[in-house]
């Protein structure tokens, strides 16, 4: 058979061994993404970060151009080396979330100046793809989650430049095939989001930066000379019905027993998680409650608070405490009774501790106590003469309160009284324990800010409160706070509207929206960003098992395992037979039995990197792929005459023949769609 | 049969060096009772390879030199009275020949151009009311100097769809023209060429061509090529049923040549540049050559299967 048309067999583009070079659309689009994936993390990295990604990035573009070779061993320890030592000093240790997160960071540069082969491409991609991830520790906002689709489509459009194709040469045409394989994801991620089950965290990461704002465990109001005001939120509260008067929000967080002298603390006796005897009375409430993380166990809720979940209970203070630390969001359902009567009757080392005040110090307070304790023989009139006290003679509220000498409560009572709510509820909590009625302090948050449509309530840092309380036979436990006889407009208004005009009010934070609350529209958009974000948090990271379990149960009925493996394994099944119905298109099916089997002939070798052009015919195909494959060349070759003698030589069609034919073909082809060809 | 016909192959390629796909092509048109046409620079071997292939099929050969004065006379020939028989006696022109080199066809005259296509058609002459059957087989190799364009009549579309085939043979590659160089002249072999196949043979070879298959799924294609040049807005005109069927003969006598007595799209592909791309216009330049891409991309973009 001679043939003098013979087409030159194409020359195979990848050399066998050869190391396959970085394409130069999936580098673009490496170090765009690059961009993209590190620029949130600067908020929280030092920035000698950007200046290493400038080094690296620069190398490696010098040498695509050729200007510049890579790294030798020697250079390459020497950059780790550096950048170690650099993140440690920055950070003063290379472990937890602050310093693994900068080695990540750091490694995913790095790794750029060692990018050879498209090995090497991938790692680096996916080493993106986690860095990304990571990203959600440090901010897991509305804004961080649509941003965060950035990165991912420039990482996949990296990942599909560095597969050979014709595109590499249209950056444009990458960033649009990734564009619409993330659209095409999200069915995919919805019904993950709604349905995949939700299981407890494995581990959880310490997370100092949320633990330093917010409550602390102790107060100590004398050495604080000036109290720092953040709007940054501290919880979000919906309630089910009407939203009780601000006056009565009183958020329990703490309660703090124990006085040094100084500071407050919490005792031991009252972090028990024995249920405290409590009398429901009065109406109750319900809401439910989204706070943020505070890496701390407590949680805020009004008195007395009831929660349905399994691992929040009620402590022996009547406080709320979660098994683990809050690290993410957290949304909880409580039913409230205010009115309830709070241990009537006393516990044992009830007495001991809430009477506690430390050996010495304060003599004009105990003096002022035991005078006190003279006029009124009823607890109630001692505590209101107290109050009275501070109604009446000339005491102030102020949020730069002078510093106070070692006898911080007589110094406060007797020569400075200026100071905020922990001042006061300190002093109180303190003359009547000298004047002998059990009492403690409460801290937690006073009131909140409605929404716009008065939906929810939002409760910010600068809303956080101290208070007293004291204890009667029989009444239990009675809430007061002193720092209302002193600045009732603290409580009736809130600390924004109070005390907007005190220059120590958001001084440390200029550009809060909060401190412009009097310029209409910005506060207009202010309260409708933070509606955004309310439903964000409500709806998406709420979403936990909980609300899981009652969707799914609003859904499906009365739920149980079988149902919801039923409902999984149905949806599942249902979007890959829709997915596979839109792949496979079988309306589209060839209906001639040869053309099917070619075309899965044109699969197999496709998977191989050969693909049949629109005009080749079989013969020029095959002799194609038998020359890119030799060992393979037989079993390709007696395909195509196979395929020939039956659809044009007259052969009788026998598709099962082609079909023997392909199954020797696919076993003698590797099974891994090989890059390199043999 | 067919390693005569690899026989024929082999002795024309030695005399004009370095173009088998050329000579094959002349070939497959000549077993397809065709036509052909050549467009090349002078001195490129057409002589030599019309030469050559009547020598060695065993064929008479007559040469036209085309020029502005030559009239259908010329070509046909005339009937002069002889004064020994009182008569008029026809003197058959050099058309009288199986193979006829119509050099440099467009310097002549629309009409004595048309006098040799007529006759290319219908295999016969008609001169003076006596109609006059060609000798059979009968091909006509016309060539066709692209360059020098004073002076001359281009065809016109409707005659060159009379060519089966239209080639190029283009410059030699270097070892075949250093073999040229230091072999023998050409001039000299061709006198010394022997036949190789009768006019009976050649005869039943031509019978055989038609016999080749051509399975539905082949004619399918030929289709989808045809259909294309009618629908795809960048060609002037579409081909027409003469060139479809002119494009299966040719892939079938081309199939023959190369063993196999069915048709398979690479047949229809090979000879697909020579069969029509002399018959298709770009519609941007319907006057210019735009034929050869509009072939480049029926090849690449009809789905040969």
């Amino acid at each position: 058979m001679t043939r003098s048309q013979t087409k030159a067999a194409q020359p195979s583009a990848v050399q066998p061994g050869a190391v396959q070079p970085i394409p130069r659309i999936a580098l673009t689009w490496l170090l765009v993404a690059q961009v993209l994936v590190i620029l949130p993390h600067l908020l929280h990295l030092p920035f000698w970060i950007a200046g290493l990604w400038l080094l690296c990035a620069g190398w490696r573009v010098q040498v695509f151009r050729m200007r510049a070779r890579f790294p030798t061993g020697i250079e390459r320890i020497a950059l780790v080396i550096a950048t170690g030592a650099a993140a440690f000093f920055s950070r003063g240790s290379l472990i937890g979330l602050d310093g693994g997160a900068l080695l990540l960071v750091a490694t995913f540069i790095l790794k750029l100046v060692e990018l050879r082969s498209r090995r090497d491409g991938l790692v680096l991609i996916f080493l993106g793809f986690f860095v990304v991830v990571t990203g959600y520790l440090f901010d897991d906002g509305l804004l961080a989650a649509l941003y965060s689709l950035l990165p991912v489509t420039a990482l996949l459009a990296a990942l599909i430049g560095m597969q050979q194709s014709g595109m590499a040469e249209r950056p444009g045409a990458t960033v649009k095939l990734a564009a619409s394989m993330m659209l095409q994801a999200v069915p995919l991620m919805l019904l993950l989001f709604l349905f995949f089950p939700r299981m407890g965290p494995l581990w959880s990461l310490p997370n100092p930066q949320q633990a330093m704002t917010g409550l602390s465990d102790s107060m100590a109001p004398a050495d604080i000379a000036e109290l720092s005001q953040s709007p940054a939120l501290a919880f979000r509260a919906s309630f089910d019905g009407k939203v009780p008067a601000r006056r009565e929000l009183y958020w329990r967080a703490l309660t703090l027993e124990h006085f040094d002298g100084r500071r407050w603390s919490q005792s031991w006796g009252a972090q028990q998680r024995t249920q405290p005897v409590w009398l429901k009375q009065g109406p109750s409430v319900s809401y439910s409650v989204i706070m943020q993380p505070t890496g701390t166990q407590w949680l805020f809720a009004l008195d007395v608070a009831v929660v349905e979940q399994k691992d929040i209970y009620l402590m022996s203070d009547f406080r709320l405490e979660k098994r683990r630390p809050v690290t993410q969001n957290l949304m909880y359902q409580v039913r409230s009774w205010p009115q309830a009567v709070r241990e009537p009757t006393q516990t044992r080392g009830m007495l001991s501790r809430t009477l506690q005040l430390p050996g010495r110090g304060d003599p004009l307070s105990r003096e002022w106590a035991e005078q006190l304790r003279r006029e009124h023989t009823d607890p109630k009139g001692l505590v209101e003469a107290v109050l009275k006290h501070f109604n009446q003679q000339p005491y102030s509220y102020t949020l730069k309160p002078p510093t106070l000498g070692d006898d911080s409560i007589d110094d406060f009572l007797f020569r400075t009284k200026k100071g905020f709510c922990a001042h006061y509820a300190g002093a109180m909590t303190f003359v009547l324990r000298a004047a002998g009625i059990p009492a403690r302090v409460v801290t937690g948050y006073q009131g909140g800010e409605l929404s716009q449509s008065g939906d929810y309530l939002s409760v910010r840092q600068l809303d956080a409160h101290a208070w007293v309380e004291y204890w009667q036979e029989g009444r239990g436990w009675t809430s007061v706070d002193p720092t209302f006889q002193v600045a009732p407009e603290r409580i009736d208004l809130g600390a924004q509207d109070a005390y907007s005009d005190d220059e120590a009010f958001l001084e440390d934070s200029p550009f809060s929206p909060l401190r412009y609350r009097n310029v209409g529209w910005i506060n207009d958009l202010r309260l409708a960003w933070e509606n955004i974000n309310y439903s964000w948090q409500r709806w998406v990271l709420g979403y936990r098992s909980e609300q899981q379990l009652g969707l799914l149960q609003r859904l499906f009925g009365s739920l149980n395992w079988k149902r919801m493996a039923v409902a999984i394994v149905g949806g599942g099944g249902l979007l890959l037979g829709l997915l596979a119905l839109w792949l496979f298109k079988p309306w589209r099916r060839e209906r001639d039995p040869q053309q099917r089997q070619l075309r899965r002939f044109e699969a197999l070798l496709l998977r191989h990197g050969l693909r049949r052009a629109r005009g080749e015919g079989v013969r020029d195909f095959a002799a194609r792929a038998a020359a890119l494959m030799p060992r393979q060349a037989d079993a390709i070759t007696t395909f195509a005459q196979a395929f020939e003698a039956q659809r044009y030589a007259g052969g009788a069609s026998a598709p099962q023949e082609l079909r023997l034919l392909l199954r020797r073909l696919r076993r003698e082809l590797p099974w891994r769609a090989a890059t390199r060809r043999q | 049969m067919r390693t005569k016909l690899d026989a024929v192959l082999h002795e024309v390629n030695q005399v004009l060096l370095g173009k088998e796909p050329q000579v094959r092509l002349a070939l497959t048109c000549l077993l397809a009772r065709g036509h052909l046409l050549i467009e090349d620079l002078p001195g490129m071997g057409k002589t030599t390879l019309s030469h050559a292939l009547a020598r060695i099929l065993g064929l008479s050969f007559q040469r036209i030199q085309f020029t502005s004065d030559l009239l259908p006379g010329d070509i046909l020939g005339t009937s002069v009275f002889d004064k020994d028989s009182g008569q008029f006696v026809f003197h058959p022109g050099p058309i009288f020949a199986e193979l006829v080199l119509a050099d440099e066809i467009n310097r002549a005259t629309p009409k004595s151009q048309s006098a040799l296509l007529e006759a290319m058609e219908e295999g016969q002459v008609t001169i003076e009311g006596a109609t006059r059957p060609l000798p059979e087989p009968f091909f006509v190799i016309a060539t066709q100097n692209p360059v020098s364009s004073g002076g001359t009549f281009a065809l016109p579309e409707s005659q060159l769809d009379r060519f089966l085939m239209r080639l190029s043979l283009g410059y030699p590659a270097r070892a075949a023209e250093r073999a040229l160089l230091l072999g023998e002249a050409r001039r000299e072999i061709l006198p010394r060429l022997e036949p190789i196949l009768d006019h009976a043979e050649l005869a039943a070879i031509q019978a055989l061509i038609p016999q080749v298959r051509t399975s539905d799924a082949l004619v399918d294609y030929v289709l989808r090529l045809v259909e294309a040049t009618r629908s795809e807005p960048q060609f002037a005109w579409g081909l027409s049923p003469r060139a479809s069927l002119a494009l299966l003969a040719a892939a079938r006598a081309w199939a023959f040549l190369a063993n196999r007595d069915y048709v398979i799209p690479e047949d229809v592909q090979a000879v697909l540049p020579a069969v029509v791309g002399h018959r298709l216009r770009e519609r941007a330049d319907p006057a210019g050559h735009g034929g050869g891409a509009l072939v480049q991309w029926l090849l690449r973009e009809v789905p040969a299967v």
